[in-house]
């Protein structure tokens, strides 16, 4: 009963969080500087021309009207037509996915695969020594340096001095994995860097947090070996902020790929919704935007079910836990 | 480029990394030296075949999809001229040459009758009739395609005999050849196009050297040779692979590195920034596409109401120091006729060539104007903000005061030509130059350019001098009355030409012999694509 009012309570959370989305977005590209008939018709489009284009889309109509068509056709699993492909927006996306994803699944591993034992070591090894200023420093590095930053300067270094990855020229990897991956490693390495950061610094404070518990203390007096208590008591208790903060950056490094991806030209999600922010085409703005909002919801659930698994205490049906 | 945040970072961290660059990282295979009117002369010696990588900036991006007819950018011909081909075409230095028409005749001043090649077929395997030449111009003049009002004043498109196009015009018109060389004026198949087999909007089927295999807005597109081409051992490649790279940077790297074995270049340090890469070469299309200032007469409060003000603009002015300073020393100074084009007029002898900053202060203190200001609305896309700071650099020694406000192209486009009567002080824009002197100079028209009337008021006499300069026959007489119709423009001073604006090609020397022709009207950098040809596999 718990589990089903905590799913009802998600499940209207989530409707009125992507209903609020759909509302900014809506409004947001309509409010933006620029016509789409200038942009997408050009200069020399005459009055009549952009007219007729803007009946093709229902752009004529009413904006409360238009939005209501929209989410309708949403609802139905429509997000409309691109206006300068003329193709639909869902096919698109879809083609493009594949792309968007690897590069979110490449980066998110790597987080894990090195920010965890990185953020593990720092913590254990903890001392007021080189070393750990060190790990702060470049961690804070990784943290704070923007992705555009680092991805004009891979682009640069890693095309004219032959280091041994390819830049640009994405390859699917159902042509040929070993190209794609030649291609994929440099844009995720530089999507990743920031994911890395934080999560050493997050796994770093909660095994800090976890390694004065009487628990520990207790399993270093039985003799157990290290190996063991950091696998069994620490990262298990350690877990959940870091859980949590994949959750968080796997939704975030959706954002970052709009940026990688463009650096890289690489064909996926995000570059085909920055190219339409800056084209007015209104539909695969509306779309992306209210696909990261949906991707954010989704992993925050599987955090909460995640974390549950993890930690019982923290369970959706825990007692005193809000649905 | 749409994101100047970005593209100030990125060309900044280039230009910064390059400067720690060695000079020189590996022996470059030689490229042969090219013909006269020739950037680069494909090695006819190489065996055909093989595959041609290239890498552009931006995707056809029209509503009104493929139709070459509605085309209306220069990165939408050129892709499209893979495909579509038109009657005759631009050679060397702007000359007008055959292409599926063999030759034609004047027989009088208004009339020219082509004879076509009886060997073209399109893509589908029909062979092309008359009747397909005579369907397209009539398709076009009956469209709303702008390039309609380049081909002037056409009474009638006929055939003349099986073999045959007979074109009249109302009035003499000087431009028409070249205005039939470029894209919107291809030949479709209208069997097809009538019989709703064929929508030219979303499926491309001409007599070009190549065929669409496929295409994907804005990622990509995949040409494969046209086995019925006519043009014996014409195309000598087998394929071309386009890939739609928005960042310089990307399409920078794909040339270093190999990915792309040809990439057009929009920013003029990038030839600095390819410097000592090894097998890229880099050169430079003299182009007749030129940068033009808009100063807005129409707003309610418009600032350049009075001539004079204007003129003291025009004048205060440096183009020498524009074309050297924003463009990198490629550019040229230019007239409302494109400098480089025959019989254009010379920008030195303009009315607001001697002038200087002393005169636009003397004009502006006779029209009564103290303390000048207006804002000069831009796009982020390199050289613009360049053009713009010595602009205002300039007008400033004149005691005119210049806020450059840089928007994304979206944005600036809207405050242009979003409304009527527009809104903005002044603007910076290009056109593309074309291939004859008198083409461009309509533009100076808003009856014609109706783009153009949301900022521009018409001027009786300077319509009557641009229709009238195309009228007369190419020669001493045109260029005569180009140069009036430039000397009009120069004072009307709504729209002011400053300075052409280059084309860089980078291509990979190792993977490719192209040919590329030194100058270019419509913005085609693969116009002899056909004669392109790849080396072996590196």
């Amino acid at each position: 009963m718990r589990l089903a009012l905590w799913w009802s309570g998600r499940a209207l959370s989530s409707a009125a969080t992507l209903l609020g989305v759909s509302i900014l977005i809506f409004a947001a590209v309509r409010m933006m500087p620029g016509g789409f008939a200038e942009t997408i018709l050009g200069p020399f489009a005459t009055p009549e021309q952009k007219a007729e284009l803007a009946a093709r889309y229902g752009l004529d109509q009413p904006v409360f009207m238009q939005y209501w068509h929209w989410l309708t056709a949403v609802a139905g699993g429509d997000l409309g037509t691109s206006m300068i492909s003329r193709e639909p927006v869902s096919l698109e996306l879809l083609a493009r996915l594949p792309v968007t994803a690897e590069l979110t699944i490449l980066s998110v591993a790597a987080a894990i695969l090195l920010g965890v034992p990185l953020g593990v070591l720092t913590a254990v090894r903890a001392r007021p020594d080189g070393g750990a200023a060190v790990g702060r420093l470049l961690s804070g590095l990784g943290v704070s340096v923007p992705e555009f930053v680092l991805g004009s300067l891979a682009v640069f270094l890693f095309s004219r001095y032959a280091l041994g990855l390819s830049v640009g020229g994405y390859v699917p990897v159902t042509v040929d994995p070993a190209a794609n991956l030649r291609s994929m490693v440099l844009p995720a390495a530089v999507l990743s860097i920031f994911a890395i950061s934080a999560t050493a610094r997050t796994t770093r404070d909660a095994v800090l947090g976890v390694l004065v518990e009487p628990y520990v203390t207790a399993a270093v007096a039985r003799g157990e070996s290290p190996w063991f208590i950091i696998t069994r008591h620490i990262l298990r208790n350690a877990a959940a902020p870091v859980v949590t903060l994949t959750a968080t950056i796997t939704a975030y490094l959706l954002g970052g790929a709009l940026v990688v991806e463009y650096v890289f030209n690489l064909p996926g999600i995000g570059s085909y919704v920055v190219q339409a922010v800056g084209r007015r085409d209104y539909a695969v703005v509306q779309a992306g935007v209210l696909l990261a909002a949906a991707v954010f919801i989704v992993m925050n659930v599987l955090v909460d079910l995640m974390v549950g698994t993890l930690d019982p205490r923290l369970g959706v049906t825990a007692k005193g836990r809000r649905a | 480029m749409r994101h100047p945040w970005l593209a100030c970072s990125l060309t900044a961290l280039a230009v910064i990394t390059t400067a720690c660059a060695p000079g020189a990282t590996a022996p470059t295979a030689a490229a042969p030296e090219a013909e006269p009117g020739y950037a680069a002369s494909a090695d006819g010696a190489l065996p055909a075949g093989g595959t041609l990588n290239l890498q552009v900036h931006v995707d056809t991006g029209a509503a009104s999809g493929l139709d070459p007819q509605l085309a209306d950018v220069a990165s939408s011909w050129q892709v499209m001229s893979l495909v579509y081909e038109t009657l005759v075409t631009v050679g060397p230095d702007f000359t007008v040459q055959p292409l599926l028409a063999e030759s034609w005749e004047t027989p009088s001043p208004t009339t020219y009758v082509f004879k076509l090649r009886d060997d073209v077929v399109f893509s589908n395997g029909r062979r092309m009739t008359a009747d397909d030449v005579v369907g397209s111009l009539k398709r076009l003049l009956d469209s709303k395609s702008v390039w309609r009002g380049q081909l002037g004043p056409v009474k009638s498109v006929t055939k003349s005999g099986e073999h045959g196009v007979k074109i009249t015009l109302d009035t003499p018109y000087t431009p028409f050849l070249s205005a039939l060389a470029n894209v919107p004026a291809a030949v479709l198949p209208m069997k097809e196009v009538r019989d709703g087999s064929v929508d030219p909007a979303v499926k491309m089927v001409g007599t070009g050297p190549f065929t669409v295999e496929d295409h994907r807005q804005d990622v990509s597109w995949s040409f494969r040779k046209n086995a019925k081409y006519w043009a014996p051992g014409k195309p000598a490649l087998d394929a071309v692979n386009i890939t739609v790279a928005p960042e310089e940077t990307a399409r920078i790297a794909g040339l270093q590195n190999g990915g792309a074995s040809l990439a057009t270049l929009g920013n003029v340090d990038s030839a600095g920034m390819l410097a000592g890469a090894a097998n890229v070469e880099v050169v430079t299309q003299a182009t007749t596409d030129f940068y033009y200032l808009m100063l807005n007469t129409k707003a309610a409060s418009s600032k350049f109401a009075d001539p004079r003000v204007r003129q003291a603009i025009n004048m205060a002015m440096d183009r020498g120091q524009i074309a050297d300073v924003a463009v990198g020393g490629q550019g040229k100074p230019t007239g409302a006729t494109p400098a480089g084009l025959p019989g254009a007029c010379d920008p030195a002898r303009l009315p607001s060539a001697t002038g200087g900053p002393e005169g636009a202060k003397k004009l502006l203190a006779a029209a009564g104007v103290r303390d000048l200001s207006f804002t000069l609305s831009i796009y982020s896309t390199e050289p613009a903000p360049a053009v713009a700071q010595v602009i205002q650099q300039n007008l400033q020694q004149a005691g005119i005061k210049v806020n450059i406000e840089q928007m994304d192209e979206a944005s600036w486009a809207g405050k242009v030509y979003g409304k009527a009567p527009a809104t903005f002080d002044a603007a910076l824009s290009w056109f593309a130059g074309y291939a004859d002197p008198g083409m461009v100079a309509k533009w100076w028209n808003p009856d014609v350019a109706g783009f153009n009337s949301g900022f521009m008021k018409s001027d009786k006499e300077l319509n009557e001098l641009i229709d009238a300069a195309n009228t007369v026959p190419s020669g001493a007489g045109r260029t005569e009355a180009l140069a009036k119709v430039c000397a009009k423009a120069d004072t009307d001073a709504q729209m002011i030409p400053l300075v052409t604006r280059p084309a860089t090609i980078g291509y990979r020397s190792d993977a490719l012999s192209p040919s590329l022709y030194a100058t270019e009207g419509y913005g085609n950098a693969l116009r002899l694509i056909a004669d392109t040809r790849a080396k072996a596999v590196r």
